[in-house]
């Protein structure tokens, strides 16, 4: 997003070319009218033009399972994934998986030889890398395809009825990004912003190493922040009447010498109801697709920390959410989520996916 | 506008309980003076950050500083006959945690409408820590605009981030105490204050 913006400084104002991207224009246009001249000196006015959308849609149980095979799904539920954004990739072609598997064999075995540690039993273990699509996980037109990626270890004495289990396995994904930006990207460049990545030591520096000599991408670690985190809580809460999401827990940890770690469980029913009075203002318009502000969720949060003081007097706003986990899912601040249930699988990555634009230094 | 910020707190909170509050709020120009003097408040809710700031300030030599240090206020009634005029209020704020700004927000109360011209300054810890969520410093940006009050951003956990905040402060101790001959705070604080872009509550996508 940097470059394109000093793009568009130099070229002249009324040529065609910028007409497209006019409405970021208008956000450095803007800034600047309303801020006297010492402050546009060494100002970078991309990061503050920089927000999560305030209000997002209730999400539905997405008929996801008629989309997405059932193994292909069981791929990606019940496992904790650790989540990095990834910069656009150049010239990555969905049509040639096999041979990006066998180069990333290649590149493996290579670093093996060098003597780069992959923590697997046996040093005598070649890899097998499968590319692979999942089609059809995708929100709106533009989105790339998602890719995933499993690494099997191929022992040299194999037996026939061992079931092969990844050692590793990934996925880059793209749900409902911002429409402008991936318009704006040049052609060749494909956005797949969020990595998730099972958690196998070597291998997953390995992975980034070749895709960032492949692709020309930039990796970089992606945490889920506090607002993310209670969109997360409020998301998962709504969907408690179609499926019920069994208990709300949440973990705090406090800053007091020796470290206070809270764990907050909510049951499934009380959560609800605190939820659905702080969302019954807003049902006056009641149609299929509520949306839900900022607002609400930050209350609910209050309700659910006023609570906790009232009985025992800590106010937890001291301290810091660090995991929020519901029966649909858990996610962790240090960027960590897992996927329980497949219904509303969408809703949360299309809020991650937001956090890895947000958070891409391009 | 600032004035009218407080007072409409003042109003909502119902009348007798604005007259306690008015007994206790801190006055910047009840007081005279002292002779190349200068007093500084720094007020933390987390308590930590204020006293490193304040072996640093103390040790300025062309005149002599005197720092209190605070939780919150209201300040306690007791000392309020020995207390010096207060020519500065600084409101230090860590932004990882909510609980600082909830803090310092509820400190401005008690703080009399006249500080607000110059006499009053945001300090704010932190903020390139990557779990602050944005929206927490886009409010304490948002306070400090409407207040017309310098916003600053400190470093503490290092020697040097405690010095360079410790000269920025005296720069502007200096100005409010009136030491600087030509400058008052009023008018340093038309040239400080903070700014919010006017896009600030916009969504970057959608």
């Amino acid at each position: 997003m940097e470059q394109h913006h000093n793009s568009e400084t130099r070229t002249p104002l009324n040529s065609v070319a910028v007409q497209r991207r006019s409405k970021t224009k208008s956000y450095r246009l803007s800034y600047r009218s309303g801020i006297g001249a010492a402050s546009r000196l060494g100002f970078t006015p991309g990061l503050t033009a920089r927000r999560l959308n305030t209000s997002r849609k209730a999400p539905k149980s997405n008929n996801i399972t008629e989309k997405v095979t059932k193994e292909q799904l069981a791929l990606l539920v019940k496992t904790e994934w650790k989540l990095s954004y990834v910069t656009p990739l150049y010239q990555f072609r969905h049509t040639q998986l096999k041979s990006y598997s066998r180069q990333l064999s290649a590149f493996i075995a290579a670093e093996k030889q060098q003597g780069l540690a992959v923590d697997v039993e046996g040093t005598q273990n070649r890899f097998r890398v499968s590319f692979s699509l999942v089609q059809e996980m995708t929100e709106s037109v533009d989105d790339a395809v998602t890719v995933f990626i499993q690494i099997h270890s191929k022992p040299l004495i194999v037996r026939q009825d061992e079931p092969q289990r990844p050692v590793w396995s990934g996925w880059l994904t793209c749900i409902n990004g911002n429409l402008e930006y991936l318009r704006s990207l040049p052609k060749d460049f494909i956005c797949l912003p969020l990595f998730c990545s099972s958690e196998a030591g070597g291998l997953t520096s390995v992975v980034k190493s070749w895709f960032q000599q492949s692709f020309d991408c930039c990796f970089g670690p992606l945490e889920i922040s506090h607002t993310s985190l209670q969109w997360l809580m409020a998301l998962w809460t709504n969907c408690h009447p179609e499926s019920s999401i069994r208990q709300l827990k949440m973990i705090w940890t406090l800053p007091v010498e020796p470290q206070l770690q809270v764990t907050y469980t909510v049951n499934a029913e009380d959560a609800w109801q605190l939820w659905s009075s702080v969302r019954k203002e807003n049902t006056a318009a009641a149609g299929e697709e509520n949306s839900i502000d900022i607002e609400e969720v930050t209350s609910f949060m209050q309700g659910l920390k006023g609570h906790f003081f009232r009985h025992f007097r800590l106010d937890l706003s001291a301290g810091r959410l660090d995991e929020v986990s519901t029966a649909l899912g858990s996610a962790k601040h240090s960027g960590r989520i897992k996927f329980s249930n497949s219904k509303y699988m969408i809703t949360t990555l299309m809020l991650l996916t937001e956090c890895a634009l947000l958070k891409m230094p391009i | 506008m600032s004035r009218g910020f407080v007072y409409n707190i003042l109003f909502r909170t119902g009348i007798v309980l604005s007259v306690y509050i008015r007994m206790s709020l801190l006055k910047p120009f009840s007081k005279l003076p002292g002779l190349n003097a200068a007093n500084i408040l720094l007020v933390e809710c987390e308590e930590q950050f204020q006293k490193s700031l304040a072996d640093a300030l103390v040790e300025e030599t062309a005149v002599t500083v005197y720092v209190r240090l605070a939780k919150s206020l209201p300040l306690p009634k007791e000392n309020e006959e020995s207390r010096p005029r207060i020519d500065l209020v600084v409101f230090i704020i860590n932004l990882t945690s909510e609980l600082s700004f909830q803090s310092a927000e509820a400190s401005l109360k008690y703080l009399d409408p006249g500080y607000l011209l110059g006499k009053v300054c945001f300090m704010v810890t932190n903020a390139r820590n990557a779990s602050v969520p944005t929206e927490r410093l886009d409010a304490v940006r948002k306070l400090a605009a409407a207040l017309h009050c310098p916003l600053l951003f400190a470093e503490d956990q290092t020697p040097d981030g405690v010095t360079y905040a410790t000269k920025r402060l005296l720069s502007i101790l200096k100005v409010s105490a009136g030491l600087v001959p030509m400058a008052t705070a009023l008018y340093l604080s038309s040239l400080t204050s903070c700014t919010v872009p006017p896009d600030i509550d916009q969504p970057s996508f959608d």
